[in-house]
């Protein structure tokens, strides 16, 4: 429980339901008191969920979970961005943290569900997106374990976010109903993650370093301070003066070059992704025809497995997609239902004849 | 649920029926300013001079030396900064401390480090008993203030509070023991020991949270840490609470008057506890078992398992525990005081205290000692990786 408005909901939902509930919250990084009020895990956040607790008559323990969370989460997410990719840490918090660790901890009192406030549903043991298609949460949700699915139980999943907030507000949950939407990753302040990168990596790390920004044909038309502060698809920070807009189209951390070109060159007509996960027994196979989604919120396209090789699998879009970024989420789906997911290793930017 | 069973009571413990008693007509009528000259002024004068006098007798003490405070964190914060401020101009440089103090006591020695004191952190043997041979060394002639707990919060250890306040003494420095956990435990004299300051917090014996007394030896000097009226002779000013100091002098002499039996009690439910869940599982690591305890404490690892798991498999079936200190969040941290003994930080983590107390039966005991080496065990087959 994070305080926010999901869980609180979804946790009531399951007390009127009859279950017999045991509210926690993580703590899952060392805030000191240099936040402000944020939507989850702070200090404030944790004591409202201890007060949507009370008010449901059930008791609510805070987890100590810095540490698993420190090696699982947040440095791989120093370490990705220092290889130039865009880490995903709502995955790997997912996968690592709330559904193996808080599991892990559900299993030593004998609980033998585990509910979130996530906007998903499970039918029938498989994973569907949320009835909220613009709440969808499935997008962080595809690398956890299939053995879980049939422990989870996601409440709020059949419901849109308005009518999740008009619950918290019949409910007397003045507090949560209308806090803010957590935009923005938990353990990064102010949404500032170089600030994190300069705390946890060397101060001569490449990532951090000065570099050139260069053409696609090689072409230096400027300096940066450190391509970690660079995502793929973005105009911020960039030279500006050429005829048409640039972008930044990769990151060449070996020669700490950003690479920046036209629109056009951000379009990816294939995918490539690893460390695979299925949460389906029929997975799909060469030749499959599924719909993926490369970004949060981003509409469904199709796509055909072109490849499937141990972890990795690629695919052809049927539809180019811009600025695919390595260390983001690829996720499979048929129709509502989440085949499995992996991380973007690369895109193809031209269409690929493979089969 | 079976009726629930509270195993805290070094964390706090229910204000007494006779406490109630003794101190409602000072919420009631006799609610007057100890300070006014009034009669309601001289009423409350009264109780408050015969409250003092009876903490001071409980505690071999004169009354003017019986300072009242708000608890142990205020007290031992009083007596710390207050010593080091007085002294600091004087040529003594130093402060002195265990490495299982209270937090109280340690966040107040690190404020004199932060001060300009040259801070000095005396080492602990495997057992739990602070060593007297580093404590020599690190209370010298340019030593301001020692401060070491008489018996731990956390395991229960008594340390060598007279050698310790003998030795400090010898070379001229302040000598200050928190005594939470050690009043009606142990034996506490102030004629019998040569310590300068020492604390006691009335809620871990049955008088209110936020209630406690300091004892500060004639002639000691202390700085004091508010400044307002001349109550408590200027140590500690502000209106005083009658109320309180009523029911910290009655929970005083309660404790005293039963301790002899209650220790014997105490002591044979704590042995009991320890000895079914030994029993049960036979790598539990109960520490400072090799050293003389207090009676309330036990405290014991279960390999293989996280102090928080269990104590949630515990409080969900009813049993209230603790294991390291909270913090301010509400979740556990490993405890300091379990890793300065030198375990592995997989035991440290683990680490469970149980207290008993005035609410524990026979039945209680028998109960836990059933249910917890089964709750443990099963913690111990689902710990995360």
């Amino acid at each position: 429980m994070s305080g926010g408005v999901d869980s609180s909901v979804a946790a009531a939902l399951l007390v009127r339901d009859g279950y017999d509930v045991v509210g926690v919250t993580m703590k899952l990084f060392d805030d000191g008191n240099e936040l402000p009020d944020r939507p989850c895990c702070s200090l404030d956040s944790t004591s409202d969920a201890r007060r949507v607790c009370e008010r449901l008559g059930v008791p609510h323990y805070v987890l100590n979970m810095v540490d698993h969370f420190s090696r699982d989460v947040i440095t791989d997410f120093v370490a990705e961005y220092a290889r130039g990719r865009t880490p995903i840490p709502c995955v790997r918090c997912n996968t690592f943290t709330k559904f193996s660790d808080l599991v892990a901890k559900a299993d030593g009192i004998d609980a033998p569900l585990v509910a979130t406030g996530h906007y998903a549903r499970v039918m029938d043991g498989a994973l569907h997106r949320g009835a909220d298609d613009n709440k969808d949460q499935t997008y962080f949700l595809w690398g956890i374990n299939r053995s879980v699915l049939p422990r989870l139980l996601l409440p709020v999943g059949n419901m849109t976010k308005v009518e999740t907030r008009a619950i918290a507000r019949e409910l007397g949950f003045a507090r949560v109903a209308d806090k803010p939407e957590s935009q923005e990753i938990c353990f990064v302040p102010d949404g500032d993650y170089v600030k994190i990168l300069r705390r946890e990596l060397p101060a001569d790390a490449p990532a951090l370093s000065r570099g050139a920004i260069v053409t696609l044909t090689g072409e230096v038309i400027g300096e940066h301070d450190g391509f970690a502060q660079f995502t793929i698809g973005q105009r911020r920070g960039l030279p500006g003066g050429s005829a048409e807009p640039l972008f930044v189209v990769a990151l060449r951390p070996d020669t700490r070059d950003v690479v920046v070109g036209p629109r056009e060159a951000l379009l990816g007509f294939g995918v490539v992704a690893t460390e695979i996960n299925w949460l389906v027994a029929d997975a799909p196979h060469v030749g499959s025809e599924v719909q993926v989604r490369v970004r949060h919120r981003a509409p469904l396209v199709g796509a055909r497995v072109t490849r499937l090789a141990g972890s990795e699998i690629e695919l052809a879009l049927d539809a180019p997609i811009s600025a695919i970024a390595p260390g983001q989420s690829l996720v499979l789906y048929n129709g509502t239902r989440v085949l499995g997911g992996g991380f973007i290793e690369s895109s193809r930017s031209a269409t690929i004849t493979r089969a | 649920m079976t009726a629930p069973i509270y195993l805290d009571h070094a964390a706090s413990t229910p204000v007494r029926q006779e406490v109630l008693d003794a101190m409602a007509p000072f919420f009631d009528m006799r609610f007057g300013n100890a300070s006014s000259t009034h009669r309601w002024g001289r009423e409350s004068r009264a109780a408050l001079d015969d409250a003092r006098d009876r903490i001071a007798a409980c505690l071999g003490a004169h009354p003017d030396e019986v300072c009242l405070t708000s608890g142990g964190t205020e007290g031992d914060n009083l007596a710390i900064l207050g010593a080091w401020r007085a002294l600091r101009g004087a040529g003594r440089i130093a402060v002195a401390t265990s490495v299982i103090e209270h937090k109280a006591v340690l966040a107040a020695m690190h404020h004199c480090a932060a001060e300009g004191a040259s801070e000095r952190m005396i080492p602990v043997d495997a057992t739990g008993i602070v060593s007297l041979s580093h404590a020599r060394e690190m209370i010298a002639p340019d030593t301001a203030l020692a401060s070491v707990m008489w018996v731990s919060n956390e395991i229960g250890t008594i340390q060598p509070i007279q050698a310790l306040a003998e030795h400090a003494k010898s070379v001229g420095a302040l000598f200050h023991t928190d005594a939470v956990q050690a009043f009606g435990k142990v034996e506490v004299d102030a004629r019998k020991t040569p310590f300068d300051y020492l604390c006691i917090s009335g809620h871990k014996f049955g008088a209110p949270k936020g209630s406690g007394a300091m004892f500060i030896r004639r002639g000691t000097p202390l700085e004091p840490l508010f400044f307002g009226g001349s109550q408590d002779r200027g140590r500690r000013p502000g209106t005083e609470n009658v109320a309180f100091a009523v029911g910290l002098a009655t929970a005083c002499e309660l404790t005293l008057s039963a301790h002899v039996r209650e220790h014997a009690r105490l002591t044979a439910l704590r042995d009991r506890l320890q000895a079914a869940i030994v029993a049960a599982i036979p790598d539990a690591v109960v520490h400072g078992r090799d050293a003389q305890r207090a009676a309330h404490i036990l405290n014991i690892s279960i390999p293989g398992t996280d102090s928080e798991s269990l104590l949630i498999a515990l409080d969900l079936q009813g049993i209230a525990c603790s294991g390291g200190s909270a913090c301010q969040s509400g979740s556990v941290m490993p405890s300091h005081v379990i890793s300065a003994l030198g375990v592995p930080s997989t035991i440290a983590a683990g680490a469970i205290r149980m207290s008993v107390g005035s609410l524990t039966t026979d039945a209680a005991i028998d109960r836990v000692a059933e249910l917890f080496p089964k709750l443990a065990l099963r913690a111990r087959g689902h710990a995360a990786a």
